[in-house]
């Protein structure tokens, strides 16, 4: 009886007991010296590979936030250290990446990853070793339900295409729409999905569907078909590639000017125009932030960007900028650099002024601010009025 | 019904593009028996010849279309004397030119100062000529071999990642585009509703002259005569004095002049030039030749424009995600009922 009493499952009962009462000591011996020296904050960017053109935005902006916020003493005697890592836009390099920064510079928390894909993949990393995570560029589904340490500040489609319906339907009264969407690529599908519920939310009728594959170049069979239904707008979940061959080809076709194409996050891109030059003229899209908003501190951001890095900032560049304030406001609210208190923190943010406008997070810790809507006006994303 | 013009339209001027891509492709099958499967990294760079000379250059459209198709004719002699020749009949030459195209390829990709790696590719490309010239002047082969049908089509495909690969390099694997204004875009009204723009009408016009100069070639000259005759029997036509290798290299030169041609024309119309725009054509390609059957140009030809009415056609009628699910019914229809293709004959009436 008497070794029964110390049997295996107890004393590693016992251990894990002890083990705990260790780990919240040290957690609290960090927090009584809350807010001096360096907080690490690790950040993950594809800054090769396929979303490279984004990761590279993402690293500068973050970049430029922190030197402001270090400069600026927002948060008393500590310095954020920013430790970034290059996912190279593949689920493995993200999964490497987090490991490192959980295990290796023991950051209080993660910005990033850039792809959605790798975000699924290496989120839950994070998750278990209880570091909160912000994703400041993924749109899909499925990534804050991931677990309570997981949160974003990019709108999802869900939210933004809604709202791009809702004010150009306003706006041009217009009742029946064709769609024309890439039926092989999940992001484009799922753009689709999400105008689709939104058209039928606010009883549009849809005249035709009609769909296209990757790295299609020819679309004028689609389109011929669109032309003769004479739809009042054609809505398009295309990559900008493609977006920007649809365009041409409808204008060429002869689908009048005042039929505009409406489209996604994919329009999202300065390729656009410049793809399809004055056939892009007039397009419509959502967006989470826009170069011209007159949000709090977007003035002072672009002209900051520009000045450091040469060139105007993007959407993505306003979302890892954004991202790293949050964090920052959350650590301050926290009053310590404890990875479970700053998740606390931040998960009560409201109304935080930030260029992206009035920033919350709602219950299930995804972003709440007002999308825009932008059209292409001689060459250039303007506010869509 | 009121669209039925402009789907027509639609479906001819790609046809004509799709069929001088199929021409080159059938050509080379009908003489060697082997699946050029590289046509499409031909067509590519074609496109990005005339690329080259129009952006780099400034050379107006009208001279770098002929110069693109050259580019891409010669192109396709050096993809036969690498991937090819060396499969029929090995020789020294062929060695000389292959360790030359290594130092080639080692010097445009690697990363050295200016003067090491402009030495090193002008090495590479002087060791190459060397090889080709030993090559073309050898009488007896190290040995000749005689290699199964997969061979040449997995060399092909090897020659494929080789030249998209040195196209990325070189290009970057984003969307290129000629500068806007190159060409007018007013389109001209055929029928109140059908247009057609003007870069599509010299798609058209081109087409159907590229195929009327290739069919004289082929049936009218000593030329076409000579690559009918090694259609037939290579072995034969040796025997006859007629010089076989410098015969397959004009047909490798006519087909990659084809390819290129259509690369130019299907770059301009679309205006997006990409590294990978060989893949979808190549695959239409193959299937226009299969069901106009291997080897026929004829064929080949009317096969494209079929293939490019049906693709537009199912779009118009049926739905636009079984558009390629349509050709490929025909595809096998096709197989089930004439294995041989549409125009398909055996290969003795063939030559």
């Amino acid at each position: 009886m008497k070794a029964r009493f110390f049997s295996f499952p107890t004393v590693l009962m016992l251990l894990f007991v002890c083990f705990a009462a260790i780990d919240v000591s040290s957690a609290s011996a960090a927090s009584a010296s809350s807010l001096s020296g360096e907080i690490p904050i690790g950040a993950v960017w594809s800054m090769t590979g396929a979303a490279a053109v984004y990761g590279s935005s993402q690293k500068n902006a973050s970049e430029l936030a922190v030197d402001e916020i270090n400069k600026s003493g927002m948060l008393g005697a500590g310095k954020i250290k920013l430790i970034t890592e290059d996912d190279r836009s593949t689920k493995e390099g993200a999964i490497t990446a987090f490991d490192k920064l959980i295990k290796e510079y023991k950051v209080v928390a993660i910005l990033g990853p850039t792809l959605s894909n790798s975000a699924k993949a290496a989120d839950p990393i994070a998750q278990a070793a209880k570091v909160p995570v912000l994703a400041v560029s993924n749109t899909a589904g499925g990534i804050v339900e991931m677990g309570d340490f997981i949160f974003r500040d990019s709108l999802s489609e869900m939210l933004v295409q809604p709202n791009t319906i809702r004010e150009t339907k306003n706006k041009l009264g217009y009742k029946k729409v064709a769609i024309l969407y890439g039926n092989d690529d999940v992001f484009t599908k799922g753009g689709y999905d999400a105008f689709k519920k939104a058209l039928n939310d606010q009883g549009i009728q849809i005249l035709a569907t009609e769909t296209f594959n990757k790295n299609d170049s020819d679309f004028s069979a689609q389109l011929t078909k669109i032309k003769g239904l004479k739809p009042d707008a054609i809505i398009v979940s295309a990559l900008a590639e493609e977006a920007a061959g649809i365009m041409s080809q409808g204008r060429q076709l002869g689908i009048p000017d005042s039929v505009p194409f409406i489209g996604g996050n994919g329009f999202n891109s300065p390729k656009l125009a410049q793809l399809a030059g004055p056939a892009a003229e007039g397009a419509i899209t959502g967006a989470a932030w826009l170069i011209s908003n007159d949000t709090p501190g977007n003035k002072a951001f672009v002209e900051a960007y520009h000045k450091k890095f040469g060139a105007n900032p993007d959407q993505f560049a306003a979302q890892a900028y954004t991202g790293v304030y949050i964090l920052a406001n959350a650590i301050k609210t926290a009053g310590s650099s404890n990875p479970t208190a700053i998740r606390d923190a931040m998960a009560k943010i409201k109304d935080m002024d930030t260029v992206l406008g009035k920033f919350s997070f709602d219950a299930h810790r995804e972003p709440v601010h007002s999308p825009v809507v932008q059209i292409i006006k001689n060459g250039k994303f303007v506010l869509y009025k | 019904m009121l669209e039925l013009p402009q789907q027509l339209i639609n479906g001819l001027w790609q046809g004509a593009a799709l069929a001088l891509f199929a021409m080159g492709y059938t050509l080379v099958f009908g003489v060697l028996d082997i699946i050029n499967l590289a046509q499409g990294a031909t067509f590519m760079w074609g496109a990005f010849f005339a690329f080259i000379c129009v952006t780099k250059l400034g050379w107006s459209l009208w001279f770098s279309i002929p110069v693109a198709m050259v580019g891409a004719g010669l192109l396709s002699i050096l993809l036969d004397r690498l991937a090819f020749k060396p499969l029929r009949s090995l020789t020294s030459g062929g060695l000389v030119l292959w360790g030359g195209f290594i130092v080639l390829l080692v010097g445009m990709v690697g990363k050295w100062a200016f003067p090491v790696k402009t030495g090193i590719t002008i090495t590479g490309a002087a060791v190459m000529l060397v090889g080709f010239v030993l090559d073309y002047r050898s009488i007896r082969p190290l040995r000749i071999r005689e290699v199964p049908h997969l061979a040449p089509i997995i060399s092909s495909i090897g020659a494929t990642f080789i030249l998209v690969s040195l196209a990325i390099n070189e290009f970057g694997a984003q969307v290129s585009r000629f500068p806007a204004n190159l060409f007018p875009v007013k389109p001209y009204h055929i029928t109140a509703d059908a247009v057609i723009s003007p870069i599509q009408t010299l798609v058209l016009i081109l087409s159907l002259a590229l195929m009327l100069v290739l069919s004289l070639l082929i049936n009218r000259t000593q030329m076409g005569r000579a690559i009918r005759a090694i259609a037939w029997s290579e072995r034969t036509s040796r025997l006859l004095g007629i010089n076989v290798d410098y015969v397959i290299a004009q047909t490798f030169f006519i087909s990659g002049a084809l390819a290129g041609a259509a690369g130019v024309l299907l770059g301009l119309a679309f205006n997006r030039l990409e590294p990978t725009m060989g893949g979808e054509v190549e695959l239409a390609g193959l299937t226009v030749i299969i069901v106009g059957g291997m080897g026929s140009i004829g064929g080949a030809a009317m096969a494209a424009f079929l293939v490019g009415m049906i693709r537009v056609l199912s779009v118009a009628y049926i739905d636009s995600s079984f558009r390629d699910a349509f050709v490929f019914a025909l595809l096998i229809l096709v197989l089930l009922i004439r294995p041989s293709g549409i125009f398909g004959r055996s290969k003795a009436v063939r030559a």
